[in-house]
């Protein structure tokens, strides 16, 4: 997952994630890549789209 | 490796700079309004607890509209204080999509729901010094990274603060960690929220708006924000929170594409300028069933303690963390942290909080299925209709009275 740099940490993406991959700290989001299924939910929900498809 | 510190504290652990396991009572992860209340009646009932946090300053930035009502903060004992309240209300103004208004404001109408908007930076903190003064030991800008069952009944949480990497062993962990919520998930609770059930939110706070009722709260309804609504929520002045919740099931476009598109449109702010954006997801799917565990509850925004037709979710959170702290510290003194002694919380906040939740679920599916010229039609006679007394119960009882399609969907509830 590509993390945009204007990313602003609020955290919808890790709250609809459904199956807790992403960790939001104070200002860094870590995704665990492996376990993913690319169902893209994260990236339809970001209120400023800041996530993208690697 | 791990060796047992007998600190006093974790702060004089981590000046020690040893690797350690801290023991403690409770843990509450997160120091938002829920968390801070939970630890503070945590600690009032007899417990050793210790709140953390993971940003650098406890309520910044705000995901929130910060509308919370005098009863509410009544129900909590908490007097009002300058230093938070940025604004008391005296009225709500609905508005249609075609701009139709319904004002109900204390000249008309009595306003038993009415409120305060709060300045959430300073709230949060007085939440969190109130936490203190109770004894609780806080510790910021230090994050849970995970939870495992430890032995003797007690669960270990791995935390790190700066540099340093420790262990928290706690008989009781609250989960008050957001929307965004991993404690739950780590204690086996579904906390997973479904895009459906999340509101995308988006807001600016603004300056030099050209308000019509600057003591009313606006809400605006419709296509501006798909599968939500848009509001206003003055902060004195000509100064307010703009902001709006959509579904991202219903648009395609992103809930910051939509505020751009209200902010240019409304006549309040044509031109007011932001000093400020907040962004966030909102849990409106009603209170989750499963929000305990052996040695773990969730309250807050974690736990969906939000109203699903409003959105709002400050008194109910706290209430939420008022009633699962008083139950941490009494499950303390029982030496008894199963799931089934913890489960006394679920049960008072289901009573508490969750039923009154499931009306406001349908009140909003009803306000979903409307189409702008439905809403338009409604507010049309709206105008005509008297009123006495409003809150949100009554306003739905009378959207029964003018709206056919309402008393098919709704009347059986209110």
């Amino acid at each position: 997952m590509i993390v945009n740099e204007w990313c602003m940490y609020c955290g919808e993406c890790a709250g609809v994630c459904p199956r807790c991959l992403i960790e939001v700290r104070e200002s860094k989001l870590i995704f665990d890549p492996e376990n993913c299924k690319d169902c893209q939910i994260c990236i339809q929900v970001c209120p400023v789209r800041a996530l993208e498809k690697e | 490796m791990y060796t047992s510190m007998p600190s006093k504290s974790i702060r004089e652990g981590i000046i020690k700079g040893d690797f350690m396991i801290i023991n403690t009572d409770v843990l509450v992860i997160g120091a938002g309004p829920a968390g801070s209340t939970a630890a503070k009646h945590a600690a009032l009932n007899g417990a050793k607890v210790t709140l953390i946090d993971k940003k650098s300053e406890i309520g910044a930035p705000k995901r929130c509209a910060e509308g919370v009502s005098k009863d509410g903060l009544a129900k909590l004992g908490i007097e009002p204080s300058s230093r938070w309240v940025a604004k008391e209300l005296s009225g709500v103004r609905l508005v249609s999509p075609n701009g139709t208004d319904v004002l109900l404001d204390d000249d008309k109408v009595k306003l038993p729901e009415s409120g305060y908007i709060l300045e959430r930076k300073v709230f949060d903190k007085h939440m969190a010094m109130d936490a203190a003064r109770a004894g609780v030991e806080i510790l910021v800008k230090t994050i849970a990274t995970g939870l495992k069952r430890g032995e003797e009944d007690q669960v270990l949480v791995d935390v790190e603060s700066m540099d340093e990497k420790f262990q928290i062993k706690a008989k009781i962990v609250i989960g008050a960690d957001g929307p965004e919520s991993r404690v739950g998930r780590w204690a086996g609770l579904k906390t997973s929220i479904k895009p459906k059930n999340m509101e995308s939110c988006a807001q600016f706070e603004m300056a030099n708006l050209d308000m019509p009722y600057p003591d009313c709260i606006d809400f605006y309804f419709g296509s501006v924000a798909p599968g939500g609504y848009a509001w206003i929520f003055p902060k004195g002045d000509d100064i307010a929170n703009v902001g709006l919740g959509i579904l991202t099931t219903k648009t395609d476009k992103t809930a910051y594409q939509h505020l751009l598109e209200f902010v240019k449109n409304n006549p309040a702010t044509k031109n007011a300028q932001p000093v400020e954006l907040n962004i966030g997801g909102d849990p409106v799917g009603g209170m989750l069933k499963d929000i305990v565990a052996d040695n773990v509850m969730i309250v807050g925004d974690a736990a969906s303690m939000v109203n699903p037709l409003t959105g709002g979710g400050i008194i109910s959170g706290m209430i939420g963390g008022m009633i699962a702290g008083k139950i941490a510290g009494a499950a303390i003194q029982d030496e008894d942290y199963s799931k089934k002694r913890l489960k006394e919380y679920k049960d008072k906040a289901q009573e508490e909080i969750g039923d009154s939740f499931k009306k406001y679920l349908k009140a909003k599916e009803y306000l979903l299925s409307l189409s702008d010229k439905e809403l338009d039609s409604i507010a049309d006679a709206f105008q005509d209709a008297e009123f006495e007394s409003i809150n949100t119960s009554e306003l739905i009882k009378l959207l029964i009275k003018v709206s056919p399609k309402a008393l098919l969907k709704l009347g059986k509830l209110f």
